[in-house]
């Protein structure tokens, strides 16, 4: 009889399990909207944001800045985004997948170090929404002739231990 | 021989559902149960209303207060408020009183206020709201977040997205 009182109390954390995987799971912000950039010359940077599945930005939500001010990024050339009617805010664009954005310095240098900073808003299809998040990374402008540098991740990927 | 099996048993039968119970709330919803210090957290808060007049969550103890964390950015939080509206209307006698928090400004609200004839306070909480909600269990800190209090003052549901009308009743009739 105390038996089947374990038995049953045993049961009652495994039945809790399958309670999980019925909730939705969500991405922190920065996973959801991974965004990373690399400098393809002293001129211009490369900004992207790789959208996770079932995870959408708003165009009109992003944006970006340089420090310091004096490499003077010019008013971005935001690509076109899918275009829905939303119930609230009327005609929107948005963007799922890969974004990418080219960025114009008019002010940089060859070998400068500079932070660009995205302001970035989403959501996630569950129905849930994010916050505006600025995520960071600081590139190092190459030189003229020297190829683009390295893409810089604002959040690296942890480490997994099974991949 | 038996006894000390079955203590050792209750104690990893024990161990298995406090586990189970901790997935539940640590991954379901990244949403995690409440410390009870959080719920007083909550109703000692104090939040300007729109017009600027600071208003007291504990003012509305003793009733069962639904405590709505939106903003008008967010579309699935637009969404909900109408049926939050219907419930505050059908349930308001009994006993039920929501509260809306806005991660947001004040012109903004008061203007969403007057759009779908709000008929609860919402108080303007701003970024510092998103902090006080995630010591209530919204780790990442997303909208809409909805924490349910029972008229002594404890949390009895935390919501991470929208809370569906059947829910909300669901959870609220066992507390009126």
């Amino acid at each position: 009889m105390r038996r089947s009182g374990v038995a049953g109390l045993l049961l009652a954390a495994l039945l809790a399990l399958p309670a999980v995987a019925a909730e939705p799971k969500l991405l922190p912000p920065e996973e959801a909207f991974r965004f990373s950039a690399r400098a393809l010359d002293e001129n211009t940077i490369e900004a992207r944001f790789a959208v996770a599945t079932g995870y959408y930005l708003y165009r009109d939500k992003m944006r970006f800045a340089v420090t310091p001010e004096a490499a003077a990024l010019a008013a971005p050339q935001l690509p076109a985004g899918k275009s829905k009617e939303d119930q609230f805010f009327g005609k929107v664009e948005t963007y799922r997948g890969d974004v990418v954005v080219k960025l114009a310095i008019r002010g940089g240098a060859a070998g400068q170090s500079v932070v660009l900073a995205a302001d970035s808003q989403g959501c996630a299809d569950q129905g849930v929404c994010y916050p505006p998040t600025i995520q960071k990374v600081t590139l190092v402008l190459p030189a003229a002739g020297k190829g683009p540098g390295p893409l810089v991740d604002a959040f690296p990927p942890k480490k997994r231990w099974f991949n | 021989m038996g006894n000390a099996w079955l203590r050792w048993a209750l104690v990893v039968g024990a161990a298995l559902a406090a586990l189970g119970g901790g997935l539940y709330f640590g991954l379901g919803q990244r949403t995690e149960a409440p410390a009870p210090a959080a719920a007083t957290g909550l109703m000692g808060l104090a939040l300007p209303d729109p017009t600027g007049k600071e208003q007291r969550i504990d003012q509305w103890k003793g009733k069962v207060i639904v405590v709505n964390f939106w903003a008008t950015w967010c579309a699935p939080c637009r969404e909900e408020m109408p049926e939050f509206v219907k419930a505050q209307t059908e349930y308001g006698s009994k006993g039920l009183q929501f509260v809306g928090i806005a991660v947001d400004q004040a012109d903004k609200v008061a203007q969403f206020e007057k759009e779908i004839g709000l008929n609860y306070p919402s108080l303007v909480g701003g970024f510092g709201a998103m902090e006080l909600s995630k010591t209530l269990g919204n780790k990442l800190m997303a909208l809409p977040f909805t924490v349910i209090v029972d008229r002594q003052g404890a949390i009895v549901h935390t919501q991470l997205g929208v809370l569906k009308p059947e829910k909300l009743a669901q959870v609220v009739k066992q507390f009126l």
